[in-house]
Parts: C-alpha cells; sequence; structure tokens
C-alpha cells in the first residue's frame, strides 16, 4: 500500500513510517465509502464538532467582526463605515509610529529568532549527549525560565539593567566597563537588552521541542553514517539536522508569530522608551485603543496588518522550509 | 493536497494571532468576569465604586462609608480595587460594546485621563447637574480638568498641586535655606543648583527620563498647555514650551536635574538622599516619608516658575484624580454620598489626612486644625495648609481628549533634541504626530 507513495531515497524521516497509512492515501474520493468507513468517519465529525464550533465562535467569529471594525473610522463609540473603506489601511502608509514600531518588530525578530534557535538547537545536542551527567537537573534549569510570568522577568531585567543596577555593578568589578552604562536610556542598548530578555525566556522552550525530536530520531541511523565515516559535525548536519527539519519549521513558524506579537517586555521593560525606539507594534495597537483617544478602527487594522505579515512569512517559511511533498 | 496543507497552516497561524484580533475587537467581550459590576437594581443603599490604591483612596472611600454610614445606617459601599489601567481598559472595553450595565456606581479618574473619556464615551458619565456639590468649593484649575461644555462630570479627590521639596540639611551644607528657593524663577534655580551641586555633589533634582513630567508642569505653571480652547494642538509655536525645554535641556546639561529610567529609580533617588530636592505633585510627600531616616530634614516651598513667559507662576500640578459617577439608576444617592463626604465633610478630610495623606482638594478642608498642623518629618512645617494655599493659586490648562497623543509626542521630541535634534524640528514634527493621530 505505501508502495505508491514510498520517499525517495535519503527522505525518509519525515514521511510517515511505512504501514500507518494516512487517509489521504486511502481512497479517492468519488469512492463510496464502506458502512465502517462512514460510521468511522461519524465518530470523528462528532469528535471534532463541539471543540470546532467553540473555536468558530470565540476566535474566528471576532476575528470577523475585527475585520468590519477595520474598515470603520472614529473615536469611542461613535463609529461610521470609513470613505474610502480601506481608509484604515491607507492611513498605516503614512503612519510614522506604526512605521517605527514595525521596524523595531523586525529588528528584534530577525537578530532573536536565529539566535534563540541556533542557541536551542546546540543545548538540545549537548542535553541529548549520552555522556551528559545529571540530564534532569539541566534540562529543568533551561526550561524554567519559560516557567516565568512575562510581566515579573520583565520587570527583573529592569532592575538588572538599571543604572545602579546588577549588571553594571558586575561588568565594572570585573573591569569590563569603566562606568555606569545607561543601558534602557540609549536605543540600541535598550533593544539589545529586549532581546537578551527574549533569549532568556524562550530559548529553553523551544529547546524542548528540538530535545523531544532528537529523542525521535532513530540512533541506527547515527551509528550507520559513523559507521560511514562521518564525524560529529558531519553526522549532525547530514544525517540529524534533515530528521529535524520539520520541528525547525514549527518552531521558527511559531516565534515569528510570538515576536511579532510581542508586547510585554515592551509595555513593562523599557515602556517604549527612549523615544518610541523599542516600542513594538502590539505595544502601539494597545496604546491607539486604551491609552490615546480610542480609535478601534485603526487598532483593528492595525492587528490586521501584524496577521497578514505573520500569515505571509509562515507561508514564506513553509516554502522554503517544508519540501516533504 | 499541499494547497491544502498551507491552507491548514495558515489557518493555525491566524488562530494563534487571534488574541490580538480578538483584543482590537473591543465588541469581542472583555474576556473578565464581570462579578462586581453593579446592576442598576442592586440594593437601593449599596454603591459599587473602583478606586486603585488600599493605602489612599480605598482607604478614604472606606472612610467616606463611614462617615455617611452615620446619617445613613443602611448605607454600604462595595469597594473593587482595580489599578488604574485595568479601570481604563474595562471603562474603554464596556462602552465600546455597550454593556454599561456592568459599571460601577462611582468610578475614580485620572484627571489627565477626564476630558477624553467624557468626550469619547459620553453614555457611562452622568453629570452633577441635579446634585448639590457645590464646585465652587474646590480649586477652579482643578474642576477644570472633568467639565466639559460647562458640564460637571466629576467630584475632585486627591490632591495634585506641585511642591518643591528641598532637604535642608543638604541647603545649608551648600550655605542655603529653603526661602533662598522660594518665589525663584529657573534660571535662578539653575545657578543654585549649580552651586549646590559644586559644594555637595547632589543633584537638585531628579525625573525619569523620557517621561514629560517636568515640562508639562513648567508648562501649566505659565497657564499654557499643548492644545488651544478648540482643542487644536499648539506644539509648534509655543513660547512657553520653548522655554520649558530649554530650561530642562539646561537642567540637565548641567547635572543639576539627573534623569534616571524608572519609577523604582525614582523613588530611590529620594530614599537614598541622591538629590537635594524634588518637584512633583504633593503626593509624592509620601514617598518622600518612607525614608523615615530623613525625618525633620525636608521643607516645602512653592516651585520656580518660567522667566519671560507670559503669564508664567511658580504654582502648577501634576496628577491628580476625580470621582465620576455612572447613570445606572443610582445616580442620585451616588451624588449624595459624594456631596456629604468628599464635598462636604471636615470630620471626613481630617481623618484621612493623618493616616493616609491624602490631602483634599476641597477648600473648606484646609481652615480645619489638623490642615494647620506641624509635620515633625517636614521640620515642624505645616506644610498641608502651605499646599492647599498653592492650590488656589495653580493656573488651569486644557488638557483636551488628546493629552496623551500630546503628551507621549513631546516626550519623543525632548529625548530627539537630547540626542542632537534641532528643536524647533522635533517639535514640528510632534506636532504632526498630534495632528495625525487626530485626523
Amino acid at each position: 500500500m505505501s508502495v505508491p507513495t514510498a520517499p525517495t531515497e535519503g527522505r525518509a524521516p519525515s514521511a510517515p513510517p511505512p504501514g500507518t497509512t494516512t487517509s489521504r492515501e486511502r481512497q479517492p474520493k468519488s469512492a463510496p465509502l464502506s458502512a465502517i468507513a462512514r460510521r468511522r468517519s461519524l465518530t470523528g465529525w462528532t469528535f471534532i464538532i463541539p471543540a470546532a464550533a467553540l473555536i468558530v465562535l470565540v476566535n474566528f467569529w471576532p476575528m470577523i467582526q475585527a475585520l468590519f471594525l477595520s474598515l470603520q473610522t472614529g473615536r469611542g463609540t461613535r463609529l461610521s463605515w470609513a470613505e474610502p473603506l480601506w481608509l484604515n489601511y491607507q492611513r498605516l502608509f503614512e503612519d510614522e509610529t506604526f512605521r517605527l514600531t514595525m521596524s523595531t518588530t523586525f529588528i528584534y525578530l530577525i537578530i532573536q529568532v536565529p539566535i534563540m534557535l541556533v542557541l536551542a538547537m546546540v543545548l538540545a545536542n549537548l542535553l541529548n549527549a549520552p555522556w551528559l551527567k545529571f540530564k534532569g537537573f539541566w534540562r529543568t534549569a533551561i526550561f524554567l525560565p519559560c516557567a516565568v510570568g512575562l510581566v515579573s522577568y520583565s520587570l527583573v531585567f529592569r532592575q538588572i539593567f538599571a543604572t545602579d543596577g546588577l549588571a553594571n555593578d558586575l561588568l565594572i568589578k570585573f573591569g569590563l566597563l569603566d562606568d555606569n552604562v545607561n543601558w534602557l536610556g540609549q536605543t540600541g542598548t535598550a533593544r539589545m537588552v529586549i532581546i537578551l530578555g527574549l533569549l532568556w525566556r524562550w530559548t529553553g522552550y523551544n529547546m524542548i521541542f528540538f530535545l523531544a525530536a532528537l529523542q525521535n530520531i532513530d540512533r541506527s541511523t547515527l551509528e550507520a553514517a559513523r559507521v560511514d565515516g562521518a564525524n560529529g559535525f558531519k553526522t549532525f548536519w547530514y544525517v540529524t539536522m534533515p530528521q529535524l527539519k520539520p520541528i525547525i519549521l514549527l518552531c521558527a513558524i511559531l516565534s515569528t508569530n510570538g515576536t511579532l506579537q510581542m508586547f510585554d517586555e515592551s509595555f513593562n521593560l523599557t515602556n517604549g522608551g527612549p523615544g518610541n525606539t523599542t516600542m513594538t507594534v502590539s505595544h502601539y495597537l494597545y496604546n491607539v485603543s486604551f491609552r490615546n483617544s480610542p480609535n478601534f478602527g485603526y487598532a483593528a487594522a492595525i492587528s490586521y496588518a501584524i496577521l497578514i505579515i505573520v500569515a505571509i512569512l509562515a507561508a514564506i517559511q513553509m516554502k522554503v522550509g517544508d519540501k516533504r511533498d | 493536497m499541499k494547497k491544502t496543507r498551507t491552507l491548514g497552516a495558515l489557518g493555525a497561524v491566524l488562530s494563534l494571532s487571534l488574541a490580538l484580533a480578538a483584543c482590537s475587537g473591543g465588541d469581542g467581550g472583555s474576556g473578565s468576569d464581570e462579578t462586581t459590576g453593579a446592576d442598576g437594581g442592586s440594593g437601593d443603599n449599596t454603591l459599587t465604586v473602583w478606586a486603585w490604591d488600599p493605602a489612599f483612596n480605598i482607604f478614604a472611600l472606606e472612610e467616606a462609608e463611614k462617615v455617611f454610614q452615620a446619617d445613613n445606617p443602611d448605607f454600604k459601599l462595595e469597594i473593587v480595587e482595580t489599578p488604574w489601567e485595568d479601570v481604563q481598559t474595562k471603562l474603554t472595553t464596556l462602552a465600546q460594546s455597550g454593556e454599561t450595565d456592568q459599571l460601577p456606581d462611582i468610578f475614580l479618574m485620572q484627571n489627565n485621563a477626564f476630558q477624553k473619556n467624557v468626550i469619547n464615551y459620553p453614555d457611562i458619565f452622568a453629570d452633577f447637574a441635579d446634585s448639590d456639590v457645590d464646585f465652587s468649593e474646590f480649586p477652579e484649575s482643578v474642576v477644570a480638568y472633568s467639565t466639559y461644555d460647562d458640564v460637571n462630570y466629576g467630584v475632585p479627590f486627591d490632591n495634585g498641586t506641585a511642591i518643591g521639596a528641598y532637604r535642608t540639611d543638604l541647603l545649608e551644607q551648600a550655605g542655603y535655606t529653603v526661602d533662598d528657593f522660594t518665589d525663584i524663577t529657573w534660571d535662578q534655580f539653575l545657578t543654585l543648583g549649580k552651586d549646590v551641586l559644586a559644594k555637595t555633589g547632589k543633584p537638585l533634582l531628579t525625573g525619569q527620563a523620557g517621561s514629560a513630567d517636568t515640562i508639562m508642569m513648567m508648562l501649566q505653571s505659565a497657564g499654557a498647555s499643548l492644545f488651544d480652547d478648540e482643542g487644536m494642538p499648539t506644539i509648534t509655536d509655543n513660547e512657553a514650551l520653548l522655554a520649558a525645554i530649554d530650561m530642562y535641556g539646561q537642567l540637565v546639561d548641567a547635572g543639576v536635574f539627573v534623569e534616571v529610567n524608572s519609577w523604582d529609580e525614582y523613588i530611590n533617588t529620594i530614599v537614598n538622599s541622591n538629590t537635594a530636592g524634588i518637584v512633583n505633585g504633593v503626593w509624592i510627600s509620601g514617598s518622600i516619608q518612607s525614608a523615615a531616616d530623613q525625618s525633620g530634614k525636608w521643607a516645602v516651598t512653592n516651585v520656580p516658575k518660567l522667566d519671560g513667559v507670559d503669564g508664567a507662576t511658580n504654582y502648577t500640578a501634576n496628577g491628580g484624580s476625580s470621582w465620576a459617577i455612572t447613570p445606572n439608576g443610582n445616580e442620585a444617592l451616588a451624588s449624595d454620598f459624594l456631596d456629604a463626604t468628599f464635598a462636604g465633610s471636615t470630620e471626613f478630610y481630617d481623618t484621612i489626612l493623618p493616616a493616609s495623606g491624602a490631602l483634599a482638594n476641597w477648600l473648606p478642608a484646609g481652615e480645619s486644625d489638623v490642615y494647620s498642623e506641624p509635620q515633625e518629618f517636614f521640620g515642624g512645617q505645616p506644610i498641608y495648609a502651605d499646599v492647599l494655599k498653592f492650590a488656589a493659586e495653580v493656573p488651569s490648562n486644557n488638557t483636551g481628549a488628546y493629552y496623551y497623543e500630546g503628551r507621549d509626542a513631546v516626550s519623543v521630541a525632548i529625548t530627539n533634541i537630547f540626542n542632537g535634534a534641532d528643536p524647533e524640528a522635533a517639535l514640528e514634527e510632534a506636532q504632526q504626530t498630534v495632528e495625525f493621530a487626530m485626523g
């Protein structure tokens, strides 16, 4: 049964193991379902429908409402259909603050996500090494940061990088700095602190995904590579990495999505300062809705802009990263 | 097949971005469990109130409840502790979704946000036109925050009158007394500050970098603001604003004003004796007094005024809040309650002042003995009576519905100016930012 779709040589890892056929291979659509198949299908739908209905009701319906909202303009409750309808979207292109926050968000994304994924990969490999002692301890220690609340860790980072904070004290003590640095008072260093915070908070989270994937890799493939004379790096690059591809893709999409919607760090760590240069788009969206004179039509347009960008980036990543079909 | 999978993944991504879209949708429901909202008909003698500080405004409410219960034994307050940011988001969400029956009967609102909310959400406010509250017993500048189209929407609560508080021991080291800082201009202040810095190594002021607090106080001291009477931004060609920014720059350059990054650091400069003075709303006296070892070493006077600016005075304000009532069927009781307590009971203000430092805006309270008692922490000075005298002198300024936009844009401009941008160009940009936000 699996013969027609058997993967080509060397592409085995991402395809399902032989024997477990997926439904799409089973039968052409037009063929009538057997009674058993129909009952199974019905059971499946019964399980899916409650959750799906809830998702549609509390997720997709508000999204559609937000779409309509983004086509309206006005302050507070005095909303009316925009003239032209896409006015709020047009407004995005003229909005200097939106441009600034968007580019800041992309800076976080471009610097932080690759560093984090590489770091997570390295850590996962170290933790997966058979010679490592106290594995449980190391795993917990590295994973623990993502059990910390976003607000609390932001506040702690703000304390550490205060002008009279721990970071300056330590760096001066070890002779790496001569004078206190105003970390959060300058655009470059403030952005760096946010990226550091993100790395600390999220590397362990992604590492767990990689670790899980690594443990699913058949050791015999690694042994085979070693027998063929591949060194450690070659084994990792040509044998391990291809098998991790789907999970890397997943982590990349999740991280991209998360970073583009980042709010807590911008709000609590730097409060967008200095001069709005560390503010993320989501933080700006919050300001437009709740701090400033409320402009919900425009805020909805901003959220749709984020959605569109996330969707495009995810599509690109899938195109580049996922070559299973 | 590929397409379906891509679509599926897009669907997954879409659902992830949902929180955000739903959030901004406003009508998607606030998601918070609203067990506390009064539903109009809940017991005729119970009022629900939102306020945010247990040691301050909530404490005042509890005392007010006792005072009012003396004549109305059945009366009860149900106080819901709600941080200010949450009050604003809840009000916005409820007003936007039309769920006004979830509103409390009374809520506390920052003065700077009052106009914005009254203008955008008139439905959540009941006015005081039919009440007995005598608004002439409050300073005009304070009542102005909650007045729109000549209608009163708020009873002023805490006092944001600005004080200049100075460390007398440090001033003495430099050969000065607090009198040298009374009724002075910012130019004189700068000269004095350089001398104090040279002799004691301490700055005279500290503040949060990127916060426009000090600039806004300077502006209001000259009766100026970022908006004209029609509510249009006047960030460019604003003589007082340019003078304020220029003075602020000089103070920072000279090291007389030290900028820190967060509120905690700011409070630490006071508590750790890293500054010889502070200029802020009188509520800062609470933080000053948290450093018990500094008792007797502080004195309070008025603030410096801008040189060469029309209408400049030595009086200004920062912050403060007012009580608003909602049209939920209990507004008569709510306004009676506020009238009998926050706008009519010296006994009440005499209790809350010593216990929580909540200084009245209600002028008759200042005549009571409690206000003129000498404060040991401030070297025996009766600072509360003094501050109430300042309060009556504070010029009003127009906050308008776009106060936060204006203030944030000016904060950005100040940061840019300090990084070398041309002041006029930076302010022009700020003006455009605000105009864009209003458009």
